[in-house]
């Protein structure tokens, strides 16, 4: 039997045909009482499936981590349900064997083991018999390119590998959630992308990855879909490509000229719809109209001619703005 | 079988953890040398009425050894539970499918097991020195073990007091003299009410038992000795539910964490 489509599911026909690994439905927290009372997440609903990257994108402050800590049974929902893998983490403690976790902050570890000993600690807290624990973890640690540093008490290590160390015990259970809370922060550039390498290859095994970040290129770079959170509320949930195609079909170039435009070729400009600041010109067109301007510039010596590529940057300050412009209207 | 294995990860983690600064380990066991060996000294120079635990060597330092055991163990869970909720690990204890309260009397386990074995080694090394002997008779498991049901009913009550207030260093200083009555007051004498109330107050119903096998010569009364292991489940019991309390409170307020 075909099951009938949810409208508000649209992003699901074309993704994979995995299945389901995390569903949230208005997930909402409100932190303390009376005049402390604060709402730090609002009606947040995701869908994640097999293979797929999420990324949670947003300025601190936003609620990333608190939703990350609800689904991970850390933080209890004022409001909402949780279901992983068909189970709810607050209720069913079982239910922690789907997820894995690398939260935010240096310490997931205990710094007095080594990476092994941390290894099959944290397998047998997640249940795993002893000896597979201890297999696995030795497979982990030479996938991830520890196996010099197996032995050195985790203290020790750099912050990049202490991170891939991470990684690999929320790894130990062989969970189909991985939830990594701002996974490249305080990384130098290199421990950063084998960070990233490493999530890109932890999705391609099946399993679906739910990340949270401040930072546009690790979204960017990472995700198959963009969740955008602001004060608490989901802005924009997008594949990231399409939320990338959606602002860029709108291309705005820069164009700065040499000499003074005359009065005539001002008008010209500005009927073509382009701005003019003395010698800087903005246009926000199509590339096929942008001759036409150029034509009208003639014979005016050109500097430059600079197109803006949207990024996640330009996409994510877009949406804030419009969104504090609007919320300020409610306040 | 899994149980097991919880019990085998935590005590190799809480013996790496010890043994992996043999500074802090020899520095640690010299401080209990120290201390029992003045115990055995002044016992054996005054040879009067020394601990309140009775006169004998034997009492004294059972006495004085019960009191660090549960002392430690005490501060094991909380004062780590505060550390780990501090440096980030215990989120992820609290990941475990085990549920915490599982993992935390594996805990406790493991840790009254690494303070036994330092104690055993400190008491062996100090009879070999002085060449004094103590002798327990083997009824003394009994009380031993109600005893110490209720010591962990404790712990977990400081456990849950360490996940609520984050801040037990001070509660943990008081709490030492606390126990200090609780294991030496010798209310099991006392005439009157007290007499009844004793057996509500948490392992006075125990020591009690100890100092008739120990000091007194007495055998174990067993009815007294149901009312004592009542008093330690009762109490463990409630450790258990405060302690459960005290996890949902910290995930409802989102403090699980340093927050
Ligand atoms: N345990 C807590 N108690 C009270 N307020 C909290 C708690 N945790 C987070 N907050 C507040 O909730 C908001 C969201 O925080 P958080 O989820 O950590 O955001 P992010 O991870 O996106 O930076 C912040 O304003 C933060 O101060
Ligand atoms: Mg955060």
């Amino acid at each position: 039997m075909q099951l009938a489509h949810r409208p508000t599911d649209g992003w699901a026909e074309n993704s994979s045909s995995g299945s389901v690994v995390l569903d949230t439905r208005n997930l909402s927290k409100v932190y303390g009482r009376g005049k402390q009372r604060f709402e730090a997440v609002q009606q947040v609903s995701l869908t994640l499936r097999q293979g797929e990257v999420l990324a949670f994108l947003g300025p601190n402050g936003a609620g990333k981590t608190t939703t990350i800590k609800m689904i991970a049974g850390l933080v209890r929902p004022t409001q909402g349900q949780i279901t992983v893998a068909g189970e709810d983490p607050h209720r069913q403690p079982r239910a922690l064997r789907h997820i894995g976790a690398v939260l935010e902050g240096n310490r997931n570890l205990y710094w007095r083991l080594t990476p092994e000993e941390n290894l099959e600690y944290f397998g047998v807290l997640r249940q795993v018999p002893r000896k597979v624990a201890h297999r696995r973890g030795l497979e982990l640690l030479a996938r991830f390119g520890l196996e010099e540093k197996r032995q050195t008490p985790v203290q020790k290590l750099s912050r990049g590998m202490q991170q891939k160390v991470a990684i690999a015990v929320a790894l130990i259970h062989n969970p189909k959630l991985l939830l990594l809370d701002e996974p490249t922060l305080g990384l130098d550039v290199e421990a950063s992308e084998m960070v990233k390498a490493l999530v890109r290859q932890i999705a391609q095994e099946g399993r679906a990855v739910l990340l949270t970040t401040h930072q546009l290129d690790v979204a960017e770079e990472l995700s198959d879909r963009v969740a955008i959170i602001r004060r608490g509320r989901i802005i924009a949930e997008q594949s990231t490509e399409a939320l990338l195609r959606e602002f860029s079909s709108s291309t705005t170039y820069h164009l700065e000229v040499e000499g003074d435009l005359s009065p005539q070729q001002i008008h010209t400009v500005t009927q073509l719809g382009a701005t003019v600041q003395g010698r800087q010109i903005t246009y926000a067109g199509t590339p096929e109209h942008l001759y036409g301007l150029l034509g009208a510039l003639s014979p005016v010596p050109l500097v430059s001619v600079q197109r803006d590529r949207a990024d996640l940057t330009q996409v994510f300050l877009k949406l804030v703005n419009d969104h504090s412009d609007s919320s300020h209207a409610h306040d | 079988m899994p149980m097991i294995d919880l019990l085998h990860a935590e005590l190799k983690r809480t013996w790496i953890q010890f043994i992996r600064y043999p500074t802090e380990v020899i520095s640690g066991i010299v401080i209990i040398m120290a201390v029992f060996y003045g115990l055995f000294a002044s016992a054996q120079y005054m040879a009067g009425p020394g601990f309140a635990f009775g006169d004998r060597l034997d009492a004294v330092v059972l006495g004085y050894a019960m009191w660090t055991l549960i002392i430690s163990v005490n501060n094991d869970i909380a004062i780590n539970l505060q550390i780990e909720a501090e440096t980030g690990t215990l989120e992820q204890v609290f990941l475990s499918p085990y549920g915490a309260p599982r993992v935390f009397l594996a805990r406790a386990f493991a840790s009254l097991a690494l303070r036994l074995v330092i104690l055993v080694v400190v008491l062996l090394l100090l009879m070999g020195l002085s060449g004094s002997r103590l002798a327990f008779p083997p009824l003394l498991l009994l009380p031993l073990a109600s005893l110490l049901l209720a010591g962990y009913g404790l712990a977990f009550l400081m456990g849950a007091a360490a996940l609520v207030f984050k801040r037990v260093q001070q509660v943990l200083g008081i709490f030492q003299f606390l126990l200090l009555f609780l294991l030496a007051a010798p209310l099991e004498e006392a005439t009157g009410l007290m007499q009844y109330l004793r057996f509500l107050l948490p392992m006075l119903p125990s020591t009690g038992l100890l100092r008739d096998l120990m000091a007194r010569s007495l055998g174990l009364d067993w009815f007294t000795y149901g009312l004592a292991l009542l008093n330690g489940i009762v109490y463990f019991a409630l450790g258990l539910l405060v302690f459960r309390w005290a996890e949902a409170t910290a995930k409802q307020r989102g403090s699980l964490s340093g927050y």
